[in-house]
């Protein structure tokens, strides 16, 4: 048996656990700031063209966001030190993963139906803006990301953000290019900030 | 205190090496052969041992694989490592209290 004291064993463990929790948690927080550049600087160039030309079809930029986004969290989790995934990591990509399927595919829908009605000149009886929808879905993301991190700063930002943005929205225009800035809020409160806040507490 | 008081304690997990292995094991649900030893700072030939004598106590589970094409070997706690584990933490409480 190896000349181990109880004090040492105990440091030993506490030490390894803690080391192997910094080393998973040190680069966990790069992917949301990766988004949430990404998603505020393509609300800002959407606004700004929208707003120049007057045609919402610059929208479809999110499209191209999405991929760029793809390829970079590839090349990120390529790139990173490679480490086991813990319960949190796993359900923390799971709900973003969901989150970006059921967008696109929302998005995908709408966009399908409106053809469709305008192609066979069927009456669309009710108008499904996906803006908004969109974006209580990205605050209740950050919101159970919060939870599920344990950080109440996360919980609160994606809280009070969306809430924020929810009442701005409503006394806009709908059809309004400024609407596309509440993603830019959204992506600094929900995704930036938390995502920073992350990398900071596995140092 | 009187020695009757002290827990044995479990030769196979007192030991440096493998009492990290176990460590970092217990808070993941699985780990690979390079993150164990880049964790520990082991060479590839003393963690191999270590986490034979493991799996072949039953504490741990060893499954080799390929991750894309490269060769990988994945290790997992057990119900009975964990529980192995747990005794040995108490039984070093034994010795401090």
């Amino acid at each position: 048996m190896e000349n181990l004291s109880a004090e040492n064993s105990l440091r030993l463990i506490a030490e390894t656990i803690e080391r192997s929790r910094k080393s998973i948690a040190k680069n966990s927080g790069k992917p949301l700031i990766l988004w949430g550049c990404l998603d505020t600087i393509t609300a800002i160039i959407i606004w700004a063209l929208w707003s120049c030309t007057g045609s919402p079809q610059w929208n479809l930029l999110w499209f191209a966001m999405t991929v760029i986004g793809g390829i970079g969290t590839y090349f990120m989790v390529r790139n990173n030190e490679k480490v086991p995934e813990t319960e949190v990591s796993r359900i923390l990509g799971r709900i973003w993963l969901w989150f970006g399927i059921f967008s696109i595919g929302m998005i995908l829908l709408v966009l399908i139906v409106a053809v469709v009605c305008t192609a066979f000149d069927i009456p669309a009886h009710i108008h499904i803006n996906s803006g908004p929808i969109i974006m209580v879905l990205l605050g209740l993301c950050g919101t159970i990301s919060g939870v599920v991190m344990k950080m109440k700063a996360v919980i609160a930002s994606s809280v009070i953000s969306t809430a924020i943005c929810l009442i701005y929205i409503s006394v806009i225009p709908e059809d309004s290019p400024a609407q596309v800035l509440v993603f830019a809020i959204l992506g600094i409160f929900i995704l930036i900030i938390p995502g920073i806040l992350l990398q900071k507490k596995s140092r | 205190m009187n020695d009757m008081n002290f827990i044995p304690l479990d030769p196979l997990l007192h030991s440096e090496l493998r009492l990290a292995v176990m460590s970092i094991l217990l808070d993941v649900p699985e780990a690979d052969f390079v993150y164990l030893k880049a964790q520990t700072g082991a060479t590839s030939g003393n963690l191999s041992v270590q986490i034979d004598k493991l799996q072949q106590a039953g504490y741990i589970e060893v499954s080799k694989g390929f991750k894309g094409k490269m060769p990988q070997t994945l290790c997992q706690i057990t119900d009975k490592g964990r529980d192995a584990f747990a005794a040995y933490v108490n039984a070093l409480r034994s010795y401090i209290k």
